[in-house]
Formats: structure tokens, sequence, C-alpha cells
């Protein structure tokens, strides 16, 4: 229970702020983490986006992704702190650790469980280079119907 | 519609269950409306997380209105559409996909 917990942090700046009010942000949020002794694993901007709805008129945003590591109480502190900053229009603090966990694990059951399955069947653990090369032509089908970008129902 | 595919295969066939789509491919009833057959997306591609960034896993759920699309159409798996909803309720904190849409 050493509580060091992964979060993801996603910010929402209005899409006219300059780059100075940006890296201020970005100072904020860094000074927090670094005073509950937290570390930043990653920052991931992803630039521009449309809203899917308008937040005080904005219609457009630019996100920013961090992922910090560090204690529970920081989340409390960086969700205050944002909500007062005028330039953050949005924000949503998330645990990761435990989904990705949880997630990983799930894919390690899998692989035991495949091997499982091909050693009893006399096959080597490992699928061998042909048998991918099937799978990856099948793979390629499934992605043909696939679409970009969001669009209500997808898809279907 | 055809008068005759009433009365054949009576009791197969009907409700909504995956009976249902076992006759339409035998052929049997005349009634083969389309009838997707219900796999769960997430267990067949083998998806263990699904994150409320991706709005392309996501888009697929969400039908015109922006309601999510409940599990008895979509087919998805109680342990997937439990963490669908969640991804999908995180997204719409984001703005990345809309509460309502019309």
């Amino acid at each position: 229970m050493s509580a060091v917990r992964q979060y993801e942090l996603v910010y929402i700046v209005p899409a006219d702020t300059s780059d100075d009010v940006l890296a201020e942000v970005h100072q904020q949020v860094a000074s927090v983490a670094e005073r509950f002794g937290a570390t930043i694993d990653k920052t991931e901007p992803w630039g521009r986006r449309r809203l899917a709805y308008e937040i005080g008129h904005h219609r457009e945003g630019v996100y920013v992704l961090e992922v910090i590591s560090g204690p529970p109480a920081l989340t409390a502190e960086l969700d205050r702190r944002l909500r007062v900053l005028d330039a953050v229009i949005r924000h949503l603090i998330i645990r990761v650790d435990e989904e990705l966990g949880v997630a990983e694990r799930a894919q390690v059951r899998r692989k035991a469980a495949m091997v499982a399955r091909r050693t009893r069947r006399g096959l080597p653990p490992e699928p061998t280079e042909d048998e991918r090369n099937r799978r990856g032509r099948d793979d390629d089908d499934l992605e043909g119907g696939l679409e970009p970008g969001f669009r209500a129902g997808g898809e279907r | 519609m055809n008068g005759d595919g009433e009365k054949d295969r009576g009791g197969r066939g009907g409700g909504r269950g995956p009976g249902g789509d076992r006759a339409a491919e035998k052929g049997a009833g005349r009634r083969t409306f389309f009838r997707r057959r219900r796999v769960c997306k997430f267990c067949v591609e083998k998806i263990d997380y699904i994150g409320y960034r991706d709005v392309k896993l996501l888009a697929p759920f969400i039908p015109e209105r922006g309601k999510i699309q409940p599990r008895r159409i979509s087919g998805v798996c109680a342990t997937h559409q439990r963490a669908l909803q969640n991804a999908i309720k995180r997204a719409r904190q984001l703005a990345l996909i809309p509460y309502v849409s019309d």
C-alpha cells in the first residue's frame, strides 16, 4: 500500500492560447508534482482538436496529456489548482495503474494459455513465422472496415 | 412479404436469442431479416484495455443520438460493456464524444 500510483491528467486549453501560457500551465503542474515528490513520466501534447460540444463558448481546444506517478494526495491538489486556472477550460485526472495492470495480467494469462494449448497439441510454443503471416492477412481484412475519427455509430 | 413464411418451423427461430441466427443460417424461416451475429468485439479482437482516449475504438458503440449502445444490440459481453461504459463517460467529460448530439 505504499502509495505511489500512476495517474493520467488531461487538460484542455482554448485553441487561441499562446505557447507561453501553455508552458506556464505545464510548469504549474510540474511544480505541484514536485512538491508531492511525484514524477512526470510522460507529457504528450495532442494539439488542436474540435470539441464534441461547446465548453464556455469554445469550439476547439488544445489537449495535453501528462502521465504522473505520485501519492493520492497529489490528485486533490492538482484538481484544485487546475480548477482555479483560467487558462484551463477542462481537465480530468484518472488513476490508471490498476486498469493497465489488469490488462497486462490478462495479456500474460492469454499468452500462457496459448503456450499451454500449443504444447498440448505438440506444436512449438510460439507460432511459427508461417502461421503468423497467415494471421497477419486476416487482421488486415479486419482493419479494412475501420474508419478514422469520431463519427456517430462508427463503422457500423 | 411472402405469405408461406409464417408457419414453417413455428416454435424455433423466434425471439431474440442466439438461436435466431442459427435458424437464419439454415435458411429455414423466410423471415430472415438481417440479424447480426452477437459476438463481443473486444473478446474477439482480444482487446484488454478500453481506453477513454481511443475515440476510434469507442465510436462504433455510440449511435447517432450520442447514447451508449445497449449490450443487447451491440453484443458486447458484460465485462467489456462495463469497461466501455467507463471509457465513454470519461471521453465525454473531455469533450471527445458528445453527451447528446442532434
